[in-house]
């Protein structure tokens, strides 16, 4: 490509910021008009305007990461917080695995499931769908570098939580919901689950690269919680 | 839909009525579909995280098309290796007919990649997007001036990659 020809690669003579605008319905009624008419004498324009509007019509795929309802946020002060938070202990204790190291009784990783538009909270080797989403909730003592690593059927390691590259801040509290969900994909089989609680940011993609390897994960001064579930 | 009242379900909404202008674009920008697919995703995720930038923009579009193009130009730089380039040339057009060939559009992803962050997203904007210099100054946040002198350091940075190749 010359740099020449970059001057040619839009080709309508309205940018497509400006038909975006036009299609969604953004500008005013003068601007409507104005557009409508150059439609008619503009064939660069209304070629582009055609094809803008099939790709609106072709569907998307779920947002994978979605808001949950808000009841899966806190669920502190209400008679179900009990009976759940005694649950998630008994999680915890049940989905220890060898190598994790959890020194303290407080710090906890509690799974919701959404599905078919209700939410629940998961027990250990709980059986979701693909398309199902997840959302993680944590209690924490003290302020924390929080994140969830997950290991998929095929091998594929991930980060639930944070999008960043390290681990995230998160405020001391009970059932505190990190504010990121994720809608499962299709592949089946077991799943696990790895939440870290950390006294720093901790750098993740080590992390990721380790548990894909099968290797421990127990950096320095983090504590680990582990989790798994069932996808069919 | 109203700045000020953006939770969840909104953002689900603007999902399902503005999504297809995240993926057009970023097919365009990445050339893969894959990677547009998690552009997607991202830009999305984006806003779950950090509503505000949104609340503050002029417009709903606009705000998707800056955090499409930032996303976009990240993920060119982050795959500057050889053999994500070679996948690109195969990859999805435009999809806009008398749009740029696959090849034109593989060598300027390449270039851009290379070119300094602002005069890259001037470039995105005014040569993939057809914006004009005022459109480009409301994107970028700065004045018409500083977008001329953006785009002739992007040509400048164009002509010498191109010696250079």
């Amino acid at each position: 490509m010359s740099t020449r020809t970059a001057d040619r690669l839009w080709p309508a003579c309205l940018s497509a910021l400006h038909l975006d605008r036009f299609l969604a319905g953004e500008l005013d009624e003068l601007g409507a008009r104005r557009i409508r008419q150059h439609l008619l004498s503009c064939p660069g324009c209304a070629a582009s305007v055609e094809a803008m509007r099939a790709a609106r019509d072709e569907p998307l795929p779920p947002l994978r990461v979605v808001p949950l309802t808000p009841r899966a946020r806190r669920f502190r002060g209400t008679a179900a917080a009990g009976v759940l938070l005694a649950a998630a202990a008994s999680v915890l204790l049940l989905a220890r695995g060898p190598g994790e190291r959890v020194k303290g009784p407080a710090f906890a990783l509690r799974m919701y499931v959404e599905h078919g538009g209700e939410v629940r909270p998961a027990m250990p080797g709980e059986v979701v769908a693909p398309g199902d989403a997840v959302r993680f909730a944590v209690t924490t003592p003290a302020k924390a570098y929080v994140a969830v690593l997950s290991l998929d059927p095929a091998g594929r390691g991930s980060v639930y939580f944070p999008l960043g590259g390290r681990a995230e801040a998160v405020e001391p509290g009970g059932e505190v919901a990190l504010p990121l969900g994720t809608r499962l994909d299709a592949t089946v089989g077991v799943e696990r689950i790895v939440g870290l609680f950390c006294s720093f940011p901790v750098e993740l993609e080590p992390l990721r690269v380790q548990l894909e390897r099968g290797g421990p994960l127990a950096p320095d001064g983090c504590q680990v919680t582990r989790w798994s579930f069932v996808k069919r | 839909m109203s700045p000020m009242t953006l939770d969840g379900a909104a953002i689900g909404r603007l999902y399902r009525s503005h999504g297809h202008v995240v993926l057009r674009r970023a097919r365009l920008l990445l050339g893969s579909e894959a990677d547009a697919q998690e552009a997607l995703q991202e830009v999305f995720a984006s806003l779950l995280r950090a509503p505000q930038g949104l609340r503050s923009a002029g417009s709903v579009l606009g705000w998707l098309y800056q955090a499409t193009t930032h996303f976009c130009l990240n993920q060119l730089r982050n795959r500057r290796t050889g053999a994500r380039l070679l996948q690109d040339r195969v990859a999805p057009t435009s999809g806009i007919a008398g749009g740029p060939s696959p090849e034109a559009l593989s060598e300027l992803r390449s270039l851009l990649a290379r070119m300094p962050a602002d005069a890259a997203a001037a470039a995105v904007y005014h040569h993939m997007d057809g914006m004009t210099h005022a459109e480009v100054a409301e994107m970028l946040g700065c004045s018409r001036r500083q977008v001329g002198y953006l785009l002739e350091r992007a040509q400048r940075s164009l002509a010498l990659l191109e010696q250079s190749a």
